[in-house]
């Protein structure tokens, strides 16, 4: 029996603009312009949005899991992260500060 | 002459008050029962994602009835739930095509698209509405309204234009609906001082934009539009067809087994 089920789409919603489209799951739909009527009820209903991208699951090229040993670092890297710079030091003051900074002032 | 315009119920009296509480009614009854008939696909619709899409545009219809009655209430109406679990019958004023009970997806998706063509020219009228709270909720409720054309259409273009069996089937739809769709512009005893008080659309203006609208869907989804059907009247003097006693009843079952139960 042929596959009567529609392709698959692969979901990226948008909550702001200007920030990255953020894979949500997927749809099956039987074009691109069905995939984002379903994919606004589907992935748009209970957050914010201001853009759907949709994009045929066929279109994307994968790495294998076989090849997951590829990602390992076979000698330390760490000289790669950004830890050594000013900046840094002071995003992460920032991020552990924020949270008391934004609580409200009658607490 | 210049329109007066009403900023809140106490401001409108007389005819105006009257016909506005009519055109509430419309309203109201026409997105609540036909809201009720879309949600009978929850659960049973051709695919998951269709599910999904299909029962927010139910709950979207179901939000807009209970906005429309609680302006209603405003104007010392029943409250929303009174309107929906205690009225009478007779006294709804929905068209007939939102009332019969749910057929083939082909069937339900060309009520939807008739139906919601209808609603988003409406809203595009509203929203000039001399009564300011519903002017300014038809604000809040075209996004949503945009978006059920979108589908509708989406739907009518999809199965229009697919196999033989998918047209004959939307094409039959097309023809058993397009004489009730008419009935969505039936005149009352008030839709002319609707009109006159600037307080909503005239009937027989929307009338004709609908034609021409879904006239063009239809057509380029290759279905044939009946235009010389001869619309169906009734529901807006709340002459039902038999399916609506059926529908109160699906309705109201739970709320009758407690009326008194806080949800």
């Amino acid at each position: 029996m042929s596959d009567t089920q529609w392709p698959v789409f692969e979901v990226f919603h948008q909550q702001a603009r200007g920030e990255p489209h953020v894979h949500v799951g997927s749809v099956h739909a039987s074009d691109a312009e069905v995939a984002l009527l379903m994919a606004k009820e589907q992935f748009g209903r209970r957050q914010a949005c201001v853009n759907f991208w949709v994009v045929p699951a066929d279109a994307i090229t994968a790495t294998a899991y076989d090849d997951v040993d590829i990602f390992e670092h076979g000698t330390d890297k760490s000289y790669r992260e950004a830890y050594g710079y000013e900046t840094t030091r002071r995003v992460r003051a920032q991020t552990t500060k924020r949270p008391r900074s934004l609580r409200p002032p009658e607490e | 002459m210049a329109l007066t315009q009403y900023d809140s119920a106490e401001h409108i009296k007389g005819d105006a008050r009257a016909a506005l509480i009519d055109l509430l009614y419309r309203l109201g009854d026409d997105d609540l029962v036909i809201g009720h008939r879309h949600t009978e696909w929850t659960g049973l619709a051709p695919i998951l994602e269709a599910d999904i899409a299909f029962s927010s545009i139910a709950q979207d219809q179901i939000g807009q009835a209970q906005a429309y009655y609680t302006l209603l209430h405003e104007l010392g109406e029943p409250d929303p739930d009174s309107l929906v679990f205690d009225r009478d019958c007779r006294a709804f004023r929905c068209a007939s095509l939102c009332v019969f009970e749910k057929r083939t997806w082909a069937f339900s998706t060309v009520r939807h698209y008739l139906y919601d063509a209808c609603k988003e020219l409406k809203l595009a009228a509203l929203i000039e509405s001399t009564y300011t709270p519903l002017a300014k909720l038809t604000r809040k409720l075209r996004g949503e309204q945009k978006y059920h054309v979108m589908h509708g259409r989406m739907w009518i273009s999809r199965l229009g234009n697919a196999t033989e069996e998918s047209h004959g089937l939307m094409q039959s739809a097309v023809d058993a609906l397009f004489p009730h769709a008419l009935g969505l512009f039936e005149q009352t005893e008030h839709s002319e001082k609707t009109a006159a008080f600037g307080l909503g659309p005239d009937e027989a203006t929307l009338c004709d934009a609908w034609r021409e609208t879904v006239t063009g869907t239809l057509t380029e989804s290759g279905l044939q539009p009946p235009l010389d059907a001869e619309p169906i009247y009734g529901g807006r003097r709340g002459e039902h067809i038999g399916a609506m006693t059926e529908l109160l009843d699906a309705m109201r079952k739970v709320h009758k087994l407690d009326p008194t139960a806080k949800w």
